[in-house]
C-alpha cells in the first residue's frame, strides 16, 4: 500500500487518502467534523498519522499543509460581505424555488410562468429556458455533484428530466395524479424521486425515465423527501403529520415516525444519516433515531408554525424557521439547547439554510428581505434588501461565496 | 422572546403566505374553508376588491404581476381568495390556478365600455374550462361610483349571463373603493357553495 495523494473536502471538512494497493487505486475517507478555526493543526496531523499507517512521517508536512487549507476555508467564509451582483428579470410571473450547481457557476429558477430557467451566475445571462411543463414549475434540482442534469416538478402532475448543457428534455415522468412539489436525485445519480399532493412519492430510473415504484402509505399530501447518502433509504414528510422511511430497492416502508400533531413542513437527514430532523405546523421540531425509529428530542420554543429546517454541513447544528418571524439555532448534540435566536424579520420566516462553513445562517422572509446572521450569536450581520415582494426561497453556493434569492416579485437576485 | 405574530395576524385580518402555505391552500381545504378565484381584465379592480374585503388600505395599488392571496372570514367560512393578475400577457396563465376552485368571481370595470366585449370574451372562455365546470359564478359590476358606469342589469345583458344554465350565477353591483356591494356579493358566495 502506498499513499499517492491527499484529497480535500471543504464542507464538511474531511480528507481522503488516495492510495494504491496491488495496482488498484483506492480511497479512504476521514471526516474531520470537529475541525474549527481554533483547532491545533500540528496536533491533529499527529493524531491522524498515529492512527493511519498510510500517513508516514515524511508526508506529515504535506498533511499539515492540507489541513491548514481546510481550516482557512472555515475562517474566510465568516467575514464576507455580500452585495447585490445581478437581478435576473426574465420570468413573467412569481418565482418558486431555486437551486445552484456545485461549482457556483449556474443556478436554476422555477416559476409560475411554467418555465424553469438556467442562468450563468457570472454574466447574469439566461443559458436555457426549459419549456414544456403545462403548469407552475415548483420544485427544481440539480444532480449534485455532477450537475449535468436538472429535475423539475410541476403542478401539471409531472416531473421532467433535462440536460443542463443543452436544455433538452430527456424524459417526462408521469404517474402522479396531483401536483409534484418536491424532487430529488439519489446521490449516485441513477434514481430520481418525486413527492406529490396525491399522497404518494414515486421513484424513476434516471436514464430511462421508467417508473420504478410508488411509495404508498401516507394519508395526506407528501411535501418533502430526501435520500440517504447510500441512496438505499428515502424519507418522506407528509401533511398527515408523519415521516415515512422507505427502502428504495423494495419500495417498502420500513418505518413511520409518529409524534407530530400537525402537518410536516420538512424532514432531513444529518450529514452521516445517523439522525433525522423534522419540522411541523405544531410549532415543534423533532430529532429522530432512524435505527430505533424513536424520537430523541422535541424542540419547543417557537410561538408559531415551523416552516423550514436545516442542518449545518457537519450535522451539529439545526436551524428552524418559523411563522413567529424568528429563526433559531439548536445544538444537536447537547439535547438541542438553544444556541441563538434570530430576531429582526417583521414577517414569517419561510426558508432557512446555513453557510457551508456553518457560521452564518441565511433566512428568507415574507418581509421582502433575506438576512444573514451569525449562527452562534444570533446577531444579524446583513440585510439583503431590494426585493419588492415576499422572498420565497434562498440558497448558498457550495463555496459560500454566492447567495441566490427568489421572490414573488418575479425576479431572482444574485449576491456575492 | 420572539414577539407574538398571532396578535398581529388578527389585527390585519388576513395572512400573507410563503410557498409552503401556498401548498396548504392548494387542496384538501377542510370543511368551512373555500377556495375563491378572482379573475377579470387588468384594471378591473380585483386587488382593490381583495384589499377591501380584508379591510386594508387601498391607496397604493399597482398592477398585479403575479397573484395575491388573502384569507378572510365571512358567514362562518374561511375564504381563501386568490387574486390573479389580469394583463393580457399573463391571462394564459390563469389556468395555473383553476384546480379545486369552489367559487369563481369575475370582476368587471363597469365604466370601461370599450372593453366590455373583450371582458365578455374572456369570461366566455373561462366558462368553457373543464376544471371550472359547475363552479358557481359571481360577477362584480365594479366601479359603480364612476359617472359613466353601466348598471349591473345592462352588463348582464351584454355578457349574456342569462344563457348560463350549468351553474348558479349572480351579478352584483359594487364599488370596491367605497366598499359598497362587496359584502352582499360575498354573502351570495357563501350561500351558493356547491359541496359544503
Amino acid at each position: 500500500m502506498r499513499l499517492q495523494k491527499f484529497l480535500l473536502r471543504y464542507f464538511p471538512p474531511g480528507i481522503a487518502l488516495e492510495y494504491s494497493q496491488r495496482g488498484q487505486v483506492k480511497t479512504k475517507h476521514i471526516d474531520l467534523l470537529s475541525l474549527t478555526p481554533r483547532t491545533d493543526i500540528a496536533e491533529l496531523a499527529e493524531a491522524i498519522a498515529n492512527k493511519e499507517p498510510l500517513v508516514t512521517k515524511n508526508v506529515v508536512n504535506q498533511l499539515v499543509e492540507s489541513l491548514s487549507k481546510l481550516q482557512a476555508k472555515l475562517y474566510d467564509s465568516n467575514k464576507h460581505l455580500f452585495y447585490k451582483y445581478k437581478t435576473l428579470k426574465a420570468h413573467l410571473l412569481p418565482l418558486t424555488n431555486v437551486a445552484i450547481d456545485k461549482q457556483g457557476q449556474r443556478c436554476i429558477t422555477g416559476s409560475y410562468d411554467r418555465t424553469c430557467k438556467l442562468w450563468d451566475i457570472d454574466s447574469g445571462q439566461e443559458v436555457h429556458t426549459l419549456e414544456g411543463h403545462r403548469n407552475v414549475v415548483y420544485a427544481v434540482s440539480f444532480n449534485q455533484p455532477f450537475c449535468d442534469k436538472i429535475l423539475t416538478g410541476s403542478f401539471d402532475k409531472t416531473a421532467r428530466l433535462w440536460s443542463s448543457e443543452t436544455g433538452e428534455c430527456y424524459h417526462t415522468l408521469w404517474g402522479h395524479s396531483a401536483e409534484v412539489v418536491s424532487v430529488q436525485f439519489n446521490p449516485q445519480s441513477h434514481l430520481v424521486a418525486t413527492a406529490s399532493m396525491d399522497n404518494t412519492a414515486r421513484l424513476y430510473y434516471m436514464v430511462t425515465g421508467q417508473d420504478v415504484a410508488v411509495l404508498e402509505g401516507h394519508t395526506r399530501e407528501v411535501v418533502s423527501l430526501h435520500f440517504s447518502n447510500s441512496g438505499q433509504q428515502i424519507i418522506t414528510g407528509s401533511f398527515d403529520g408523519t415521516i415515512g422511511i422507505w427502502d428504495t430497492r423494495t419500495a417498502k416502508r420500513e418505518g413511520l415516525l409518529v409524534g407530530h400533531s400537525e402537518e410536516i413542513s420538512n424532514c432531513l437527514y444529518n450529514f452521516d444519516c445517523s439522525l433525522i430532523a423534522s419540522s411541523s405546523m405544531d410549532k415543534t421540531a423533532k430529532i429522530w433515531d432512524p435505527r430505533t425509529m424513536s424520537c430523541l428530542t422535541t424542540i419547543t420554543g417557537h410561538q408559531d408554525e415551523i416552516l423550514d429546517i436545516a442542518f449545518d454541513y457537519k450535522g451539529q447544528r439545526l436551524a428552524t424557521a418559523s411563522g413567529d418571524a424568528t429563526a433559531m439555532v439548536w445544538d444537536v448534540h447537547s439535547n438541542c439547547n438553544v444556541v441563538a435566536v434570530m430576531q429582526g424579520h417583521s414577517e414569517e420566516v419561510s426558508k432557512v439554510c446555513f453557510s457551508p462553513a456553518g457560521n452564518q445562517l441565511l433566512t428568507a422572509s415574507l418581509d421582502q428581505t433575506a438576512r444573514l446572521w451569525n449562527a452562534e450569536t444570533g446577531i444579524c450581520s446583513q440585510v439583503l434588501s431590494g426585493h419588492k415582494d415576499d422572498v420565497f426561497s434562498c440558497c448558498f453556493s457550495y463555496s459560500g461565496h454566492v447567495i441566490i434569492t427568489a421572490s414573488k416579485d418575479n425576479t431572482c437576485r444574485i449576491w456575492r | 422572546m420572539p414577539w407574538n405574530r398571532r396578535a398581529v395576524k388578527s389585527l390585519d385580518g388576513f395572512f400573507t403566505m410563503g410557498l409552503l402555505s401556498i401548498l396548504r391552500k392548494l387542496r384538501s381545504s377542510p370543511e368551512k374553508e373555500l377556495r375563491i378565484l378572482l379573475l377579470g381584465l387588468d384594471n378591473a379592480g380585483k386587488t382593490t376588491l381583495l384589499k377591501s374585503l380584508a379591510s386594508e388600505d387601498i391607496a397604493h395599488i399597482t398592477p398585479t404581476q403575479g397573484f395575491n392571496i388573502k384569507s378572510v372570514q365571512s358567514e362562518g367560512f374561511k375564504l381563501n381568495v386568490w387574486d390573479i393578475g389580469g394583463q393580457r400577457k399573463i391571462r394564459p396563465y390563469w389556468r395555473n390556478y383553476f384546480e379545486n376552485t369552489d367559487v369563481l368571481i369575475y370582476v368587471i370595470d363597469s365604466a370601461d365600455r370599450k372593453r366590455l366585449e373583450e371582458t365578455g370574451h374572456e369570461l366566455e372562455e373561462l366558462l368553457m374550462e373543464e376544471k371550472l365546470a359547475n363552479v358557481p359564478l359571481l360577477v362584480y359590476a365594479n366601479k359603480q361610483d364612476l359617472m359613466h358606469a353601466l348598471p349591473a342589469s345592462e352588463i348582464a345583458e351584454c355578457l349574456g349571463l342569462h344563457t348560463i344554465k350549468d351553474r348558479p350565477w349572480q351579478i352584483q353591483a359594487c364599488s370596491a373603493t367605497e366598499g359598497e356591494g362587496v359584502k352582499d356579493g360575498m354573502e351570495w358566495v357563501c350561500k351558493n357553495v356547491k359541496k359544503k
